[in-house]
């Protein structure tokens, strides 16, 4: 018995030695550069991270009890410990089990309308209400292992490299193309949405604050997913516009040949900048699925795709 | 041409002689393979192994034998999780690792698919042959030759997809191999196509334990056990059997479309040409989120019976147990859109699909508080299956907590596809379902073995797994929080780099935990004559199969048991304790009908085997074969008459007096 309990002794001080350590890792992770969620630097991700500490919290409020009722009991109740109150057939009672029917329910239904109505406020596809300007548009076109965005108002894309305004809600409209399902993210902006060929996802997201912030595929794509990431840079409207005057200038254009040319598969591709881009893209890649008939991909005359990553390695 | 038909795509080629690491593990297997082999033929066992194991129908031994794979295959499934970890923790900055994609990504999967299929399925299987017929009474399943089918069946799935570490590759696709990435035009290789057998052969399996199971829960319970009075474990084992007959149908379909797509053209998932990705990743989550219902039911029974056994006291809230399990098995079906909110389904669609999930935690939360109020007023006994009971509360409590954030839309679409949902359900699944089934086999080991295991060593390798969990698992919360994905190969940002150090020391300590468990296997088979168990109830047990001896003999009960409560044993025993047990002189045996044995079930297995590996390189000759070997033994099988036989009433006796004076 004395064994038993220097066991458990042992193992609940390690436990409380462990956990110790693990949240000064994650203090020394916070002094660091935080990055996700709990950095936001947009609105939504803002409510996202209020919503992920509210959810949090109500959880707690029957978590924490079960964790010290576990511990409590197996400690206080063992048989080494001599308790005098022993009821071997005591197995039910109304009132206990109401208890914990109940305040579940309750915490529940609290939780569940929080949920319905950000569900609904925070809808990826619905425009962010409170601001009077116009959503800025950008296209945004998976393709194998890197990111082509579009601004069809200014004419002009970028590989890898996002440039936004701050305090103004963009609006992405996302698809993929030679590539399988893919998920468009910008962990401090908010949330995460799924990419497919013929079909057209979109996302609103309004960036608060200034600075550089990496974006990336979340969805396992092939062998190109790990670096199919893009640098997002926020910065103030007017250095906007001095970026898209500059790019305007760029000999280097978005033709078909071009864009056929990024149907190839690649791994870690550098930004690589166009000014002029072919007119309607965007939906003539989703059109290029949706009205696709035969048996054949619809880009297998740009190479099998699989033989042609073979050949990269 | 011949030679075409005879070998299909296959070609010394496909032996993958240029990496190192697998030829090393391929070896390793091919080895240890012939190692058994050697010892079996040079102790000239063959005849045992045929007529005792493979032949056998007995449930206590298809047990056995479910057992011993599952183990085999958590080595090999570790070894995928030990090959990820080291890779993460060395790939930051400018360093790849040592693992190309092309191997990384074939690892995650293989991991994702035997740990699943081929860890967790056989571990439940496992305790529910050993379990379920002793604790309702029977003497056997309701389909004793079906039971040793759905274990071969299990087993040549598992078998095919170790096959494929050695020859040609295994899925690159991630544990559910979403299309389009599993079609044929981003996975043209034959890993899509193992992964479609192996699952689909062992899925058959599954399917069929899963109606045996049902009906003899329902058909074969003795005289007096009601439903209301079935051991919460029975219970438990016929809910996730119910959603195995539910939801198995839908992943057998959905792997057949997927095989279509594959081999003949068609554009049921492709992207292109009409073809719905969308459809193939609801139906697998259709099947997919009953499947972890399926697995942490059977868990929560033995949390169940273990509690109450090792609290010595009545299991609390009977009724509200069953009602809570019965809500768990219906809304589970309701819940699959949770995997992806992110697919862009609308507010409603995700909203609906988030409350139904939250709705879940209610009846969890509910047996939860069962389990502390049967300790409540106990006599624990800290035994290693309460031990781990113990433990499972505060992972189990993590685990259902980031389960419900991340049933939360728009928190979801924050974590979703991050290491945050890699690190819930491997809370849940280790935290949860492990811990249980590991509590489980601790505690019915003495009944199907007949000794109990060495508890020192047991101690240990629970501190070293708990341990261990807590060190591998937690970094990765705060990862996913910080935007890190899963299925990540290489990242460039060395401030991650410190997370995945400590992780995978805590894979290093979960792998002395699972060395710990492998010594205290072979402590107590060295020691077995001390760890016996004369009496058939190690633990003062309170429900049927500890009123047999241990192990149960061929028969299980020489006299089917009558009862009359919810803890029969535990009843009897309080009553007759002073008057002595009743002698079987004094009983009057009767000889006791019992199954034969048949090789049928192991010869479908093999032939179903060979039409799968058949299908997966395209060779026509051989599938043929397989396939009308399936067939032939079939309806061989069911013109055999000679099934079953008597056991005569003189070896009952003889064994059941031996039973008894060994006992006092």
């Amino acid at each position: 018995m004395i064994a038993r309990m220097r066991m458990l002794k042992s193992v609940t001080r390690w436990l409380l030695l462990l956990m110790c350590g693990f949240t000064m890792l994650c203090l020394a992770g916070c002094s660091g550069h935080v990055v996700g969620l709990l950095n936001p630097k947009g609105i939504i991700a803002h409510e996202e991270r209020k919503l992920f500490f509210d959810t949090l919290a109500l959880m707690l409020i029957v978590v924490l009890p079960v964790i010290v009722m576990s511990f409590t009991f197996v400690y206080h109740y063992q048989v080494s410990h001599r308790v005098k109150e022993y009821k071997p057939n005591w197995g039910h009672s109304l009132f206990l089990e109401s208890l914990w029917w109940g305040i579940p329910c309750v915490i529940i239904v609290i939780l569940a309308v929080l949920t319905w109505k950000k569900t609904y406020e925070l809808d990826p596809f619905k425009k962010i209400t409170g601001t009077d300007q116009a959503p800025m548009l950008i296209q945004v076109i998976a393709l194998p292992w890197k990111w082509l965005f579009i601004y069809p108002q200014q004419d002009i894309a970028t590989i890898n490299y996002l440039m936004i305004p701050v305090g103004r809600q963009v609006e992405y409209r996302i698809t993929t193309d030679n590539v399988p399902m893919s998920a468009f993210f910008i962990p401090q902006l908010g949330s995460q949405i799924y990419t497919m060929a013929g079909m057209r996802s979109r996302l609103h997201l309004l960036a608060n604050q200034p600075g550089d912030y990496e974006g990336m595929n979340t969805q396992y794509n092939g062998a190109g997913f790990s670096d199919m990431h893009f640098m997002v840079h926020v910065v103030e409207p007017d250095k906007l516009q001095q970026w898209f005057t500059q790019m305007k200038k760029s000999p280097n254009r978005l033709t078909d040949a071009a864009y056929h040319k990024l149907l190839n598969p690649a791994i870690g591709v550098k930004p690589q900048f166009f000014s002029g881009v072919t007119t309607g893209l965007f939906e003539s890649v989703i059109a290029t699925y949706m009205n696709s008939l035969g048996t054949v991909h619809p880009r297998n005359n740009e190479g099998q795709f699989y033989l042609r990553q073979m050949n990269k390695e | 041409m011949l030679e075409h038909l005879l070998f299909g795509n296959l070609t010394l080629e496909a032996i993958p002689l240029h990496s190192p690491i697998i030829v090393g593990a391929g070896l390793f297997m091919v080895l240890v393979a012939l190692a058994v082999v050697v010892l079996i033929t040079i102790y000239g066992q063959w005849s045992y192994i045929w007529n005792e194991w493979i032949t056998s129908v007995d449930h206590k031994k298809i047990g056995i034998m479910y057992l011993i794979l599952s183990g085999v295959m958590l080595l090999r499934g570790f070894s995928d999780a030990i090959l990820m970890r080291s890779q993460q923790a060395i790939a930051a900055g400018n360093n790849l690792g040592y693992l190309p994609p092309e191997h990384y990504d074939q690892i995650f999967s293989a991991h994702g698919v035997i740990m699943i299929f081929f860890v967790a399925m056989p571990m439940m299987f496992a305790l529910l042959n050993i379990a379920v017929p002793l604790q309702i009474g029977a003497r056997d399943v309701a389909y004793p030759y079906l039971n040793s089918l759905s274990f071969w069946l299990t087993f040549v799935g598992a078998m095919l997809c170790n096959a494929s570490l050695v020859i040609g590759d295994f899925a690159k696709t991630g544990w559910l191999a979403y299309p389009p990435l599993a079609e044929l035009y981003y996975s043209p290789g034959v890993g899509v196509d193992y992964f479609i057998w192996s699952l689909q052969i062992a899925g058959v399996g599954t399917l069929l334990a899963g109606i045996n199971f049902i009906a003899t829960i329902i058909k074969m319970r003795c005289k007096g056990m009601t439903l209301m009075r079935m051991p919460i474990f029975v219970w438990s084992a016929l809910c996730a059997m119910i959603l195995v007959a539910l939801a198995f149908p839908v992943l057998t379909v959905t792997l057949a479309l997927l095989f279509l797509d594959r081999m003949f053209g068609m554009h049921f998932f492709t992207d292109f040409a009409g073809g719905n990705i969308m459809m193939y990743i609801n139906l697998i989550w259709v099947w997919g989120h009953p499947e972890v219902y399926i697995l942490i039911l059977p868990a929560f029974g033995v949390f169940s019976e273990v509690v109450a056994t090792f609290s010595q006291k009545v299991l609390f809230g009977y009724v509200t147990m069953v009602w809570a399990i019965a809500i768990i098995t219906f809304l589970s079906f309701v819940v699959w859109l949770h995997h992806f909110f992110t697919m862009g389904a609308g507010a409603d669609v995700n909203a609906f699909f988030g409350v139904a999930t939250m709705i879940i935690a209610i009846p969890t939360g509910v047996k939860v508080f069962n389990w502390l109020f049967t300790m409540y007023q106990g006599r624990i006994i800290l035994a290693t299956p309460m031990l781990w009971v113990t433990a499972f509360f505060t992972t189990f409590a993590i685990g259902g907590m980031t389960g419900v954030m991340m049933a939360v839309p728009p928190v979801d679409f924050q974590v979703h596809n991050s290491l945050f949902l890699v690190a819930h359900f491997h809370n849940v699944i280790i935290g949860g379902v492990l811990f249980g089934y590991f509590a489980g086999i601790i505690y019915w080991f003495p009944k199907a073995f007949g000794f109990r295991l060495d508890e020192t060593w047991g101690k240990w390798a629970f501190a070293f797994w708990v341990l261990g969990f807590y060190v591998a698992f937690m970094p990765l919360y705060v990862l996913g929080l910080n935007g890190f994905m899963r299925r990540v190969n290489h990242y460039s940002d060395t401030m991650y780099q410190p997370y995945f150090i400590v992780a995978a020391i805590g894979a290093g300590l979960i792998l002395i935990g699972i060395f710990l468990q492998i010594g205290q296997l072979i402590v107590s088979i060295k020691n077995r004559h001390a760890l016996r168990d004369r009496t058939g109830d190690p633990w003062h047990g309170r429900t049927l199969e500890w009123s047999v001896s241990s192990p149960a003999p061929l028969y299980n009960f020489a006299v089917l048991p009558t009862v009359d409560s919810r803890d029969p044993f535990w009843a009897y025993k309080e009553t007759h304790l002073a008057e002595g047990h009743v002698h079987p002189k004094d009983l009057h045996f009767q000889p006791i009908h019992l199954p034969k044995n048949t090789a049928a079930g192991f010869i479908i297995a093999m032939f179903a085997g060979i039409t799968g590996f058949a299908l997966i390189w395209h060779m026509w000759i051989p599938g043929v074969i397989g396939f009308l070997g399936v067939i032939l033994t079939l309806i061989a099988k069911t013109f055999s008459t000679d099934t079953d036989y008597y056991l005569d009433a003189e070896t009952v006796r003889r064994t059941e007096l031996a039973h008894l004076k060994e006992a006092i």
